[in-house]
């Protein structure tokens, strides 16, 4: 039972305080994967006690949230894979946390909404409206970290940047993991606001550039702006004309005679 | 020639979907039955009781004359020979639905004896037709009837009738209509194929012990007896893990469809991660596995789909993807899997975001869907996906879908979603995903409802900019409810990013400028519209062409046809050559060409 208090220890460590270095939390960590497989507990086993699943379980899920606060999603990614095997447990086997869950699962999604990988956020998503004590995805957006990612994706979408902005302000971010990812998801969605200028507003005076793309002071705004290749006169940021797309891809008229041929052709095998 | 392949064609498709959709319709009208439209709840209800109480009331009729049914079905047997018709009438219905059930075994035989899996698929199809005839006694009965008490396939009988819980019928008791039987042989021997085979071969094939053993599994699944359906299933997968015969093929994929019916029904249902559907993936990835070695398409088509509803139905969106990505869905598969596959596939990319091939797959699924009655809950089903998979593409569905017969109902909710949608309200739209929050949850259509938010807000934007030439931004933040000008702004930027609508901002004034609309016919759209409609009936026509069914070295005979005509051509050339030709021998000549 050494083993097993190691563990306790561990883990209490890592609760007490969260603001540990990245380096000594892994060592931590690595300390504790070990003393779980000399338990046989990396992977939960049918006639497990639910103290070590327990144990178990919140080494993996402080192992994802260190990860996040060192910036390393691939760590995140395989803490996460490692917790769903304990996430399906039936409840009598091991009590869940739902609060904790729904942090990690939270951070996930927002990982990859930054990552911009949609299609998994939704179909990770999905998973989450049949997860039990979620009766639907009203409880979902209620949810504190669950709710977070799923309302960016939609203002994202939609095209409603000044919420996101103002969800990553103001105090609204639920946990400071989750502050991590602010810094990404701001420069996302400014490039996405300067792409939708270019074709949207034929000139912008500096001043209100500023506010549009949540700049600091109209020194930034022309730095940005040199990034982007936009011309700036007389305190005016005036955006490139989009070079109409070249030439005509192809004839029309060279279109309709090749699609007549090939309807030629067809009635030729038909008939 | 073509009169005989659209009827061969035309006659099995629909029969055949009607069997196998039956038990997946049950399902889905209790979906629909729970939906809260009372009609809608009440056919269903109906529907339901017709298949639940009806059999007792035979049960209760038949048990009454159970012994001499026996002989009497024989007599029945003779006699029917004579006077059919009159018969067909009076006949018990237990005797009739016996002798149904072994009619089925003659096919089964003719599918063995001339390798063609289209006899069996006939048999699956009359399961149907029997299904609500089904009661242990009769069962009972025909198992006693065609297994003799020596033969090595007793203990499959045996197994058969612990099932049914009729383990004291004793095998081989049609010896008591023995004589009778010998009686009729001789006149039946046409008719009745079944009895022929019985006196033929005592030893039954395979295909009829699992053919009886399906009609054990859908009796079981008639009266909710899930546990025992599932334990029983079990044994039957891995008898026919066992017997390695392609002549099973189509009945095995039957086989592994009940059994994965009977775990969806066990509790934890679904959702849950303890749900034995979950513990049923091994054995149908195995029985996967299998089937690709042994070239089995039936079980592969219908074990494929069974996984895919196992993942969906417990939100495994990415290891049905994974699924899908490293299987090959087999070509010939049979028409219904290739629906249910295409639907499955639809809804993994419609969550994926992939729209467009997801509206593929999900049109095609909806015109495989049989058009029959009976699989109504199936197209109801894949329509609905199909018209929110529309509306998430930008389009709005043909206001035609919803008055299609039997749809209005049940697509009622999406009616409404799609006139939010088209007129760009988003208050409305908002209303409609509140009101009708549960059905579109029941039907798992709910997160992706929600996603149409933006394209509401697109929707609006584009009707502001047709309609206005210039408009503030002030205005468009009222109409479309967004809160502050200042979204108004980033939305209205990103739509015209997006190409939703041909327009500028002016940031000073807060204005939105919409730029004059070009004509579209100078464009080249119209000329595409029209290849892609040329493209698609020319597809329909390739695809009618390889459905085509010729019978066996037609082909042969046609030219030894052609090889005579000419012949005898040549010979009446010469004859005509040589001048001795009759007035009357030419004109025969011509009749008989």
């Amino acid at each position: 039972m050494a083993a097993e208090r190691t563990l306790q220890q561990i883990i209490t460590q890592l609760q007490s305080n969260p603001s540990l270095p990245y380096a000594e939390a892994s060592s931590l960590l690595s300390k504790a994967k070990l003393s779980l497989l000399q338990l046989n507990a990396l992977t939960p086993t049918a006639n497990a006690p639910a103290s070590l699943l327990l144990l178990a379980r919140s080494v993996y899920e402080h192992g994802a949230l260190a990860s996040i606060r060192a910036r390393n999603p691939d760590a995140f990614t395989r803490y996460l894979s490692q917790l769903q095997p304990f996430y399906e447990l039936p409840s009598v086997q091991l009590q869940p946390d739902a609060e904790m869950r729904n942090k990690v699962t939270g951070l996930y999604l927002l990982l990859l909404l930054t990552q911009g990988r949609y299609a998994e956020f939704h179909s990770e998503l999905e998973s989450l409206g049949t997860r039990e004590g979620i009766d639907g995805p009203d409880r979902i957006e209620s949810d504190r970290f669950l709710g977070y990612p799923v309302k960016l994706e939609r203002w994202l979408m939609e095209g409603s940047y000044d919420r996101v902005w103002k969800a990553m302000k103001k105090g609204e971010v639920p946990s400071e993991e989750y502050g991590v990812f602010s810094e990404i998801l701001t420069s996302q969605i400014r490039s996405e606001i300067a792409s939708s200028s270019e074709r949207a507003y034929p000139s912008l005076p500096l001043s209100s550039t500023k506010s549009l793309l949540f700049l600091d002071s109209e020194g930034a705004v022309v730095e940005f702006a040199r990034q982007r290749g936009w011309a700036v006169r007389d305190g005016t940021i005036y955006f490139p004309t989009a070079a109409e797309a070249g030439e005509e891809e192809k004839e029309i008229s060279q279109m309709v005679i090749e699609n007549t041929l090939g309807y030629a052709r067809e009635l030729e095998t038909i008939v | 020639m073509p009169g005989k392949t659209p009827n061969s064609n035309g006659g099995r498709k629909p029969v055949e979907n009607g069997v196998q959709k039956n038990s997946k319709d049950v399902a889905n009208d209790k979906s629909s039955a729970a939906k809260g439209k009372p009609a809608a709840k009440k056919g269903a209800k109906e529907g339901e009781d017709m298949t639940v109480v009806v059999p007792p009331s035979k049960n209760t009729k038949q048990s009454s004359v159970p012994p001499p049914a026996d002989a009497e079905g024989d007599v029945a047997m003779e006699d029917s020979e004579k006077t059919e018709e009159e018969l067909e009438v009076k006949v018990d219905p237990v005797t009739q639905t016996i002798s149904d059930i072994k009619s089925n075994f003659a096919l089964l035989d003719r599918a063995v004896a001339l390798f063609d899996a289209r006899f069996s698929l006939r048999a699956l199809r009359s399961i149907s037709s029997l299904r609500k005839r089904l009661n242990p006694d009769i069962l009972a009965q025909v198992i006693a009837e065609s297994y003799p008490p020596t033969s090595p396939s007793a203990s499959v009988a045996k197994q058969l009738l612990s099932a049914i819980g009729r383990e004291n019928v004793p095998l081989g008791r049609q010896s008591s209509g023995n004589e009778m039987e010998v009686d009729s042989e001789p006149k039946a021997q046409a008719k009745n194929g079944a009895k022929k085979d019985k006196e033929a071969s005592k030893e039954l094939i395979p295909e009829v012990d699992v053919f009886l053993a399906i009609l054990v599994q859908v009796y079981m699944f008639d009266t909710k007896q899930f546990q025992q359906g599932a334990n029983f299933s079990k044994y039957l997968s891995e008898r026919i893990h066992s017997l390695n015969r392609r002549t099973l093929d189509s009945l095995s994929a039957k086989v592994y469809f009940y059994f994965s019916l009977f775990c969806e029904q066990l509790t934890p249902q679904a959702p849950s991660p303890q749900s034995p559907v979950v513990t049923l993936r091994p054995t149908l990835l195995a029985a996967l596995r299998t089937a690709i070695l042994r070239k089995d398409v039936d079980t592969q088509a219908s074990v494929i789909v069974l996984l895919l509803r196992s993942y969906l139905l417990t939100s495994h969106i990415s290891q049905a993807d994974l699924l899908v990505s490293h299987t090959q869905f087999p070509e010939n598969a049979a028409n219904n899997q290739v629906a249910r596959f295409l639907y499955y596939l639809g809804r993994i990319r419609a969550i994926q975001l992939r729209y467009t091939e997801a509206h593929e797959h999900l049109t095609a699924a909806t015109r495989k869907a049989p058009a029959s009655q009976c699989a109504l809950g199936f197209s109801q089903t894949a329509t609905k996906l199909l018209l929110v998979v529309e509306l998430l593409m930008g389009d709005i569905p043909e206001r035609a879908t919803f008055r299609a017969n039997n749809m209005e109902q049940a697509l009622h909710p999406y009616f409404l979603l799609v006139q939010a949608v088209r007129v760009g309200n988003l208050e409305d739209f908002e209303t409609t995903i509140a009101e009708h929050a549960d059905t579109f949850r029941r039907d798992s259509t709910y997160s992706l409802i929600l996603r149409l938010r933006q394209n509401v807000i697109k929707t609006g934007i584009r009707m502001m900019s047709l309609s206005y030439s210039r408009i503030s931004l002030r205005d468009i933040c009222i109409r479309l409810h967004l809160g502050s000008e200042e979204t108004a702004e980033y939305i209205v930027a990103k739509a015209i990013r997006d190409g939703v609508i041909e327009a500028t901002l002016d940031r000073e004034r807060g204005f939105m400028k919409s730029k004059e609309v070009g004509d579209v016919y100078a464009t080249r759209e119209p000329g595409e519209a029209f290849h892609d409609r040329i493209r698609a009936c020319l597809a329909l026509h390739d695809e009618s062409v390889k459905a085509m069914r010729f019978p066996m070295n037609q082909h042969r005979l046609e030219l030894k046809n052609a090889q005579e005509a000419r012949e005898r051509e040549r010979e009446m050339a010469k004859e005509i050559q040589e001048g001795d030709l009759d007035e009357d021998d030419l004109g025969g000549d011509f009749d008989g060409m």
